[in-house]
């Protein structure tokens, strides 16, 4: 019974003096339920009594200075060191600030309506964003009918990010659960993000783990801070690994906000998110260098089922670089001039990433689809690399070239991206095992741009924004470019990105000339005789977007 | 897709026709320090204040100590939900920081221009944020007008998130709130009769000033 009162003791002194909105290491305004209240450093009935006894002189004002500063003293000691608050989040803060939990979430709903012309419906787009199918990885062309229009949860993630030990310690955990505009099935919880940052030297800031590779403006930006619903097609098709805009790694960076030039230098497995090179293999007979599922000279027969899965370039690793120079002001990374700048600000920036040794296929000798890990083609193919497939193994150098203005309401960026892509096996791939039908071209590099301005109508509420953006999947190609026409009006409910309304028209135009493997004639053997772009055309869809996103 | 693309055009032009509003702007810091900041600023339409005007900061002192604030509940709630007593506005140490300041400020600026006022505190989180209320005044004789932006919230520290890596963090948009002032008697409709002020000539006659101030 004792222990029970002693517990209830306990907690009746830390509900009272509990959180630190009701410290009172001395009389000062606190938040309470939403509402500021002026706390006492004293409990009132004491002071009351202790200000007559002074009066009365039963104690003398020393006395009474003594008394009241111990009370202070004891009301800092009683009080746990936490604090629990909203602001931009969840926040928990323990220790006095030594740890810090902030839980957001955030919301990104949106109806689509679109209409696609009939090519659309055939030939279809089977070299940029092929799909994928069965174990093998068959290539399939997306193809639709003209009109739709539907409800999408476009983005849906959790955040859990703080500081351990200390401020300059922080942490950051993303997960995401939504599905993409046109997934084959329905999005599950997956670790999207997590990485921790030493911030402890202002001029080498680490970063290392799960994150988006510092490489380029368009995709170091976050979705939530967007003029535009939508990222445009050929941001995504130049991130730095050209497989995704994330990877696992380790990168040295200074404060971007203290330093008028910052340079970011990582160095990444390059295989994408949540994976690594050594689950990426092709697969092998029983005897060492031959490609499974194809009979080839000096090799054993064919065979189905007895092979083996090598892991090959382990030993590979992809490296990023980045330089800003903030020429006027710090203009950031957030998409717009939200904030009103009262002085132009204006940065201008490079990167250059290189990615060795990704198959895009086997290339055994049986080109185009084989036996092998998919994760690599997958992700090409989701970020629209997809004529980039079944060229075997190649090294990527992208480089990238930004700028950016902000001033009074008005903003203006742009970027210019470049992508060599090195085979390693040199010359025109052949498309049976004797070669005797080779393909028809070799693929080329890509290239793109995009350039994008807005202007708040009314201040830090409501603003209208276009963009134009260009790309040349394959210069080698004629008859491939993606144009693509953008324009929003966002408004911007609490004056920040955090609740956003965006209405968006797009026009989109993607050419579907050009060679790629598998999918144009000729075809490999056993393929058939139809390739899949047999009819050609203009692949041109006209869509409007309507989304609302909050994130708390 | 016609009457969409139709309907959204229109909305544009509207939305253009409404556009090129503009915001004031800092012209000059007056006081800058770890819990102040004082600039003045550049209204963007001819205001026609009587600055500058000379006032010690007793006065001052007298003037910020008589105002209260609460904060304007959103419709509908303001309907329903029972309004919070008036508190200070100002803490007793926040204007022996803020007076003397103002009272500089008052005297350096133009006529159309503003005083505006940023008192600053550690905040809740204090390596990302501070805690901040904010606010300008202006005098046109012999009104004194104060507004108010944000009363003890918490502001970052920096332009982007420290945690949520080049995620902007613009700092919070103005709130509406109540302002009071008492004695009552000086705090009333202005001469336009659009905006409340203080006759602060009046209350300064009638106030009782500690030491150096004008008024008796």
């Amino acid at each position: 019974m004792s222990s029970l009162l002693r517990l209830c003791a306990v907690m009746m002194v830390s509900l009272v003096w509990g959180s630190a909105l009701w410290a009172a290491e001395s009389g000062r305004l606190v938040e309470k339920d939403g509402k500021y209240v002026f706390v006492e450093s004293m409990d009132p009935a004491t002071q009351l009594l202790l200000e007559r006894a002074v009066k009365q002189g039963t104690i003398s004002q020393e006395e009474f200075n003594r008394v009241a500063q111990e009370s202070e003293r004891r009301a800092y000691l009683l009080q746990p060191s936490y604090r629990l608050w909203y602001d931009r989040g969840f926040n928990i803060s323990l220790n006095d600030n030594a740890f810090l939990l902030k839980i957001r979430a955030r919301f990104m709903g949106r109806m689509t309506s679109r209409v696609r012309n009939d090519a659309w419906r055939n030939p279809g787009d089977a070299k940029n964003f092929p799909e994928l199918l069965g174990v093998f990885g068959d290539y399939r062309a997306s193809r639709s009918d003209n009109e739709s229009t539907q409800f999408n949860l476009r983005r849906a993630r959790l955040y859990f990010m703080g500081h351990l030990f200390n401020p300059d310690f922080k942490y950051y955990i993303q997960l995401r659960g939504e599905t993409a505009e046109n997934a084959q099935s329905p999005g599950s919880l997956q670790l999207f993000d997590w990485f921790f940052t030493s911030t402890h030297v202002p001029a080498l800031n680490v970063q290392f783990g799960q994150y988006k590779v510092y490489f380029n403006r368009a995709q170091i930006n976050s979705t939530a801070s967007m003029q535009f619903a939508e990222r445009a097609l050929v941001m995504d098709a130049f991130t730095g690994s050209g497989l995704d805009r994330r990877d696992i790694g380790l990168t040295l960076m200074n404060d971007d906000e203290l330093y008028p030039v910052n340079y970011y230098l990582g160095v990444f497995n390059g295989a994408g998110p949540n994976f690594n090179r050594l689950g990426s293999f092709t697969s092998e007979q029983p005897t060492e260098g031959c490609p499974a599922g194809v009979s080839v000279a000096g090799c054993d027969t064919a065979q189905r089922n007895i092979n083996s899965n090598v892991r090959m370039d382990l030993s590979k690793l992809m490296f990023a670089g980045r330089l800003m120079w903030n020429i006027m002001g710090r203009p950031g990374y957030g998409e717009g001039d939200l904030v009103y700048s009262e002085t132009p600000q204006m940065a201008i920036a490079g990167g250059y990433a290189y990615n060795p040794s990704i198959n895009t296929s086997s290339n055994n000798a049986f080109i185009g689809i084989d036996l092998g890990n998919l994760n690599y083609r997958r992700q090409l193919a989701a970020f629209g690399n997809g004529r980039q497939l079944g060229w075997g193994v190649v090294d990527y150098s992208t480089w990238a070239l930004d700028y950016v203005l902000k001033y009074r309401g008005f903003s203006f960026q742009t970027e210019y991206y470049f992508k060599n892509v090195t085979r390693h096996d040199k010359g025109v791939p052949c498309m049976n095992a004797a070669c005797t039908s080779v393909a028809s071209a070799l693929l080329g590099h890509a290239q793109g741009w995009y350039g994008q301005s807005g202007y708040f109508l009314v201040p830090k509420k409501l603003e209208l924004a276009a963009r134009y953006a260009y790309w040349d999947p394959d210069t080698n190609a004629a008859g491939d470019l993606v144009k693509e026409a953008n324009v929003a009006l966002t408004y911007y409910v609490n004056g920040n990105y955090d609740q956003t309304i965006t209405v968006q028209y797009s026009n989109t135009a993607m050419g579907t000339g050009g060679y790629a493997i598998a999918r144009s004639a000729p075809l490999p053997t056993g393929f058939g005789g139809v390739p899949l772009d047999a009819r050609g055309g203009t692949l041109i869809e006209n869509a409007i977007r309507l989304q609302y996103q909050i994130f708390f | 897709m016609n009457k969409w693309l139709a309907m959204f055009n229109a909305f544009v032009i509207l939305a253009l026709a409404a556009g090129c509003a503009r915001l004031p702007y800092d012209t000059m810091a007056v006081e800058e320090q770890e819990r102040l900041l004082v600039t003045l600023q550049q209204e963007v339409a001819p205001a026609g204040y009587t600055h500058p005007i000379q006032l010690t900061a007793a006065d001052a002192a007298a003037i910020l100590r008589g105002f209260s604030v609460r904060p304007q509940r959103a419709l509908p709630l303001r309907w329903y939900a029972e309004d919070n007593p008036p508190k200070p506005l100002f803490r007793e140490d926040e204007i022996r920081l803020l007076a003397p300041a103002l009272s500089r400020a008052l005297h350096l600026a133009g006529p159309d221009e503003r005083v505006r006022f940023e008192l600053r505190a550690p905040g809740l989180n204090s390596a990302a944020s501070r805690d901040v209320t904010v606010g300008w005044v202006a005098v046109r004789e012999p009104y004194w007008y104060v507004t108010v932006e944000q009363v003890h919230a918490q502001a970052p520290l920096r332009k982007s998130d420290q945690y949520d890596y080049n995620f902007p963090t613009p700092p919070p948009l103005p709130d509406s709130f109540l302002l009071y002032f008492e004695p009552g008697r000086y705090w009333g409709t202005d001469r336009s009769g659009t905006a409340r002020g203080l006759d602060y000539r009046a209350f300064l006659k009638s106030a009782i000033v500690p030491t150096g101030g004008t008024a008796r």
